[in-house]
């Protein structure tokens, strides 16, 4: 039963913290129908301003992570401004060779600024170590991953379904051109979307980093992972983001400890299951977009 | 017309004349392939091999046996057999090298094999560690880098020896995992050892948790540990640190990859005190390794750290440098060139070594490590040797 528990715990934690990498490119993708590959760049990137604000700022822990989803919102903000602005109208595939190349780009450059090797985090001491609930040890790094991420859920839930702002977000998936003609900016909200998504990108891509460090060829190991939360979420929707990533996250940990020979393989086999069952996703929607 | 058949026999001549041999130049240029990783999984190699042939130039010249050398690079971008095999073609039939430097990881070299035979290229395995995989599928091939079984078998013998009587198997599930799962198996059964459980860890993994919950669950006294050099190494690491298997006693031992120094600093005091079979440790303590580590962190600084790539690479240009002195003043015979260097002895920065006459690969010294801090910077510190240990 403890054994359950714990698997059960780490494996929320892990999906946690895909869901807050991931969420930004599921609420950009259900907007604009941008096929952004160079999220998971973002999240690099927001590791890259922790370790530098640790490292080199001698910042906190603490205080160096909102400084990444700073850093990262406004990488996101310049890169959508002078970038990705111009192919909102592309084919799907321009946008994702567009983006990839982005990655691409985005790994050279850090290979050549940061280094080849690992950067590693100094995690303060009271964030190392298990906090013992009875038989459980939980790891004091997870709950600190599963209080942020679960407070950011809330948040952003909160966010979208009971403000004006997030009114009008939500107005610009379900049809961006209706929302247009009733007067919203669509653009602006779009770039302040990106901007927010980014930022959470960072985050938590710096809070990914605390078990192995940074290194130029992060964005590709989790490219794949995002991209099939989002995928399975449906896209534009933060319940259905947070759902498929505690659901990736808890079967990956899960298939990994009870069916060791199926290699891992599990979670991609629930997708292909759970594509097939909702192809727009768990909570998706086939909307008519413009 | 008689005037201008003059003028130019007249230059013909002069120019005759004039090329004189005054100065003695060399005979040939030999071109050396440089195949390994630029990007990708595996660019710190490629980095630290250019470093490499930049600092042993720097000491013994660039002109071998009286033969100019040229190096061509091309990137592998890690274990991608195509792009291998397309970089090699290049090599071989547009900038026609006549040795090369690499290839890097297994699938790489195993798919490299035929043509190297076919086009008589020397090839020079830096980074590929399967065992069976150079001499046994080109004769062209030979190695500077280790063989699994050299390591784990060592390590299966000192752990039964030093009382570790059951132990849990952890490996990376690609072929040099299971290879090492095999091999420590049998060696740790013969010498009397129990294997509790094997646990096979898929290579693209983010989180380790489940495979920590498993080793805590087999109740062993040691873990024997073999993950793949770079990002794989160090997310075990890191994993195991966090899980708190540490405080319960368990006793962590690994081939040297756990605790290669290109991980090492960014596994922090997680990897304190483990237990290591390597090659090279850049604290062995010999005067060639002083001065062969001092000089290159001259010239490179401290980071990327001197790790066993680094004198790989260097012990394959000395392999280079030596079978070109060989033939000197002849064209260049990679036939010749295998044969001197196949049962040759030389000194290595990792004590001495030499080439398999039989398969090329390299009878090596393996040495049993403990990680430590010295002066702040984690370093592995040997404490024990078994001297020229085959390579199967």
């Amino acid at each position: 039963m403890t054994v359950l528990l714990t698997t059960l715990f780490n494996g929320i934690s892990h999906g946690v913290l895909l869901f807050v990498m991931a969420v930004g490119l599921s609420v950009t993708m259900g907007m604009m129908r941008f096929v952004n590959l160079a999220h998971v760049s973002l999240c690099m990137l927001g590791g890259y301003a922790l370790v530098v604000a640790m490292d080199h700022a001698g910042l906190p822990f603490l205080a160096a992570l909102p400084l990444a989803f700073l850093a990262s919102a406004a990488a996101a903000a310049v890169l959508e401004a002078t970038l990705l602005r111009h192919f909102y109208a592309a084919e799907e595939l321009t946008q994702v060779l567009l983006t990839i190349g982005v990655v691409f780009m985005s790994v050279s450059a850090a290979a050549y600024i940061w280094g080849p090797s690992f950067r590693p985090v100094r995690v303060p001491d009271w964030l190392s170590g298990h906090w013992d609930l009875g038989p459980l040890a939980l790891e004091r790094y997870r709950l600190f991953t599963l209080l942020v991420g679960g407070t950011l859920s809330l948040a952003l839930w909160l966010g979208m379904e009971r403000t004006r702002f997030g009114a009008m977000l939500r107005a610009c998936v379900d049809n961006r051109r209706v929302a247009a003609a009733c007067g919203l900016h669509t653009g602006r909200l779009f770039a302040v979307a990106f901007a927010i998504g980014g930022g959470l990108a960072g985050l938590g891509g710096a809070m990914a980093i605390s078990l192995t460090g940074v290194d130029p060829n992060f964005p590709f190991r989790y490219l794949v992972v995002v991209l099939i939360v989002v995928s399975l979420g449906g896209m534009g929707t933060i319940t259905g983001t947070l759902l498929s990533a505690l659901a990736i996250g808890v079967a990956d940990v899960a298939s990994k400890y009870y069916l060791p020979a199926a290699g891992g393989s599990i979670v991609y086999l629930l997708t292909i299951g759970l594509m097939l069952w909702r192809p727009n996703g768990l909570m998706g929607r086939r909307s008519g977009h413009a | 017309m008689k005037k201008s058949i003059a003028a130019l026999a007249a230059a013909l001549l002069g120019t005759l004349t004039t090329h004189a041999p005054a100065q003695v130049k060399p005979d040939e240029t030999v071109k050396i392939g440089v195949l390994v990783s630029y990007s990708g999984i595996g660019m710190l190699g490629g980095i630290q091999t250019d470093n490499v042939i930049k600092q042993f130039q720097a000491r013994f010249g660039a002109a071998p046996g009286g033969k100019k050398i040229e190096f061509v690079r091309r990137d592998t971008t890690g274990p991608n057999p195509e792009v291998a095999r397309r970089m090699a073609q290049e090599l071989i039939t547009r900038e026609k090298v006549q040795i090369i430097i690499g290839p890097d990881f297994t699938p790489n070299v195993l798919t490299l094999a035929p043509m190297m035979t076919e086009a008589k290229v020397p090839a020079i395995v830096m980074g590929a560690a399967t065992q069976g995989i150079v001499g046994e599928k080109s004769p062209y091939y030979l190695r500077t880098f280790f063989s699994i079984p050299q390591q784990v078998r060592p390590l299966a013998a000192w752990a039964k020896k030093n009382g570790l009587n059951k132990t849990v198997v952890v490996v990376a599930d690609y072929g040099p995992g299971h290879d090492a799962e095999a091999t420590f198996t049998k060696t740790y059964g013969d010498a009397g050892g129990t294997v509790l459980a094997s646990i096979r860890v898929p290579m693209r993994n983010l989180d380790f948790s489940s495979t920590m919950q498993r080793i805590r669950d087999a109740k062993a006294d040691a873990a024997f540990v073999f993950m793949p050099l770079g990002e794989v190494a160090l997310q075990f690491m890191k994993a195991y640190a966090a899980s708190g298997l540490k405080s319960t006693g368990l006793k962590l031992i690994a081939t040297a990859d756990i605790a290669d120094e290109s991980t090492l600093e960014a596994a922090g005091d997680s990897a304190l005190d483990v237990i290591t079979t390597g090659v090279y440790a850049p604290t062995h303590d010999s005067a060639v390794n002083k001065a062969f580590v001092a000089e290159h962190e001259k010239m490179f600084g401290r980071t990327p750290r001197v790790s066993l790539i680094t004198v790989a690479v260097w012990d394959a240009m000395q392999i280079i440098y030596s079978g070109l002195e060989a033939q000197k003043g002849a064209r260049f015979d990679p036939d010749k060139f295998i044969a001197h260097a196949r049962g040759r002895a030389f000194e290595s920065p990792r004590g001495p070594v030499s080439i398999d006459a039989v398969n090329g690969d390299l009878i090596q010294n393996v040495y049993l490590r403990r990680t430590e801090k010295r002066d702040g910077v984690m370093q592995n510190i040997e404490f024990d040797v078994l001297k020229d240990v085959p390579t199967r």
